[in-house]
């Protein structure tokens, strides 16, 4: 958008020129042509960025509300630039969010695939995501907070602030240094409007009460996006996505063991029931007790040997 | 509503040609909306004859600002209403006087808004050889083939030379969409109704 915008002045500039006489009509003319061809390339390739983002969204494995919700989300921008080109009103799309899951449902993917969305869609002029937690926004003596709070969102500004496992910010209660670093927050965001982006992450049970000892934040924060946890056969997928990614192939007999275990630690999860990150843990591990293995045989290792994982290198 | 503007260098008969035109459509009274280069607008009420004798003038540049005229046109069984948009002339050069460099820089701003572009070129005079098809035109043309619709309009085809001037316009800009018009005599009116009222 910022090109458009440039492109735009640029063709006021020009008529500009016209009027105090250093433009002929014919330059002016062409001027405007070669902004307006500008504008259309530029136009043409922000769409198939913004198209590649999402792409990378749709290749997230599960997450289907969520998907659906982000193209929402889309559309909603696409629309509301389409309405104020058109002179309608255009209510500023506001773009802070609540994501509520357990660990390793993929919010912070997500977040980041997100930031770059609104880069592309010239909603935020970087679009980097800075991941952050309590330690690195809450001090220890009176005045300390906000000094580190500022510096997270200095650093998060043109981009989104992830503020993980939010819901700790109001542990304490009101003397707690906590508050003042959601205060502060706030205040950002009322004076970077438009150059950051606020998420507050946490566990589902733990964000509602969250926003329930914290009603001024509930209008802030208009997009509430769910992560549920993954299915047996979701984190299968990632699975083998991981797998893949590493040049590895999981070995038949594999694949039944790391379901077999999956299925262990699904019957008696609880909040800590890693999700993606559980799979991530189990495939590194088999990829070091591979490793292990070869060694340990000796001889010649060929190809197929080196990609394989056998049902023996998967343990939780 | 659709936007047309209507553009082409001083005197080819851009203000007659949106005036009988808009009298072929059958209006008969006209409401003629002036838009100044500061943004002032007013509005007059005429007769189509009034509005002939005052708003057309031999003189070039007497079309100083925009001047909106509503038609309505055909558009399947109903009608749909177009803006029609007359501007101050396209001159070659730089123009001394600083209110007709105004004018000519609002007719530059407002052919990036509408949604096509009727070109208007003096056929007779091209034909008699007093002008040529310039760099002005052809930068009209290169900028009207990026807008949704852009037609040439070959105007005074009712005067001798017109035809050998057609002939001209077609060499000089192969394959654009051409249609030899009088604006004096209403002639080529039903191609041009025809033409902008299938643009959508």
């Amino acid at each position: 958008m910022a090109g458009a915008q440039a492109l735009w002045s640029d063709s006021s500039a020009i008529l500009a020129q016209v009027e105090a006489g250093s433009l002929s009509a014919a330059q002016a003319l062409a001027a405007l042509r070669s902004c307006a061809e500008g504008a259309e390339n530029e136009a043409e390739a922000r769409q198939a960025r913004v198209k590649a983002v999402l792409e990378e969204l749709d290749a997230l494995v599960g997450l289907r509300e969520v998907k659906h919700l982000v193209r929402e989300i889309a559309a909603l921008i696409e629309v509301q630039r389409w309405r104020a080109k058109e002179g309608l009103v255009s209510e500023p799309v506001g773009l802070h969010m609540i994501f509520r899951g357990n660990p390793g449902t993929g919010k912070t993917s997500v977040a980041r695939i997100l930031g770059r969305l609104f880069k592309e869609m010239g909603v935020l002029p970087k679009g980097h995501l800075v991941e952050v937690e309590r330690a690195d926004l809450v001090g220890e003596y009176i005045g300390h907070t906000a000094q580190k709070t500022r510096e997270q969102i200095r650093r998060a500004l043109g981009g989104i602030l992830f503020v993980d496992e939010a819901y700790s910010l109001a542990r304490g209660g009101e003397k707690d240094f906590g508050k003042e670093a959601i205060d502060t927050l706030v205040k950002a965001m009322e004076d970077h409007r438009n150059e950051l982006v606020l998420i507050l992450a946490g566990y589902t049970s733990e964000m509602e009460r969250f926003l329930r000892v914290n009603p001024g934040l509930l209008s802030r924060f208009p997009i509430h996006l769910d992560f549920p946890d993954y299915t047996i056969a979701e984190l299968m997928q990632i699975a083998e996505l991981m797998v893949r990614r590493r040049q590895y192939r999981l070995e038949p007999e594999a694949r039944v063991k790391l379901q077999e275990l999956l299925w262990e630690v699904f019957r008696r999860r609880d909040q800590s029931f890693g999700n993606a990150r559980l799979v991530r843990n189990i495939i590194e591990r088999a990829i070091r007790l591979q490793a292990l293995r070869l060694v340990k045989r000796g001889g010649a290792v060929d190809r197929q040997e080196l990609m394989a994982l056998r049902a023996e290198d998967l343990r939780l | 509503m659709r936007r047309f503007v209507v553009v082409g260098r001083p005197n080819v008969g851009k203000t007659l040609f949106v005036l009988n035109f808009a009298g072929f459509l059958g209006l008969r009274q006209l409401e003629v909306i002036f838009r100044e280069p500061d943004e002032r607008l007013y509005l007059r009420r005429y007769q189509l004859g009034e509005a002939l004798a005052e708003l057309v003038d031999p003189e070039p540049h007497s079309t100083r600002c925009l001047q909106s005229v509503l038609v309505d046109l055909p558009a399947g069984k109903g009608k749909t209403q177009v803006e029609l948009l007359d501007t101050a002339g396209l001159n070659n050069g730089i123009h001394p006087i600083p209110a007709i460099r105004r004018a000519i820089a609002q007719t530059l701003g407002v052919l990036r808004e509408v949604d096509g572009i009727l070109h208007v070129l003096d056929a007779a005079a091209i034909g008699r050889g007093e002008e040529e098809p310039g760099e002005l035109d052809r930068e009209v043309a290169r900028f009207g083939r990026l807008r949704p619709a852009y037609a040439i309009l070959a105007n005074k085809m009712d005067l001798p030379e017109a035809g050998k001037g057609l002939a001209q316009l077609r060499r000089e800009f192969p394959g654009q969409y051409i249609i030899p018009v009088s604006a004096l005599r209403q002639e080529g009116f039903r191609e041009v109704r025809r033409y902008v009222a299938e643009q959508r």
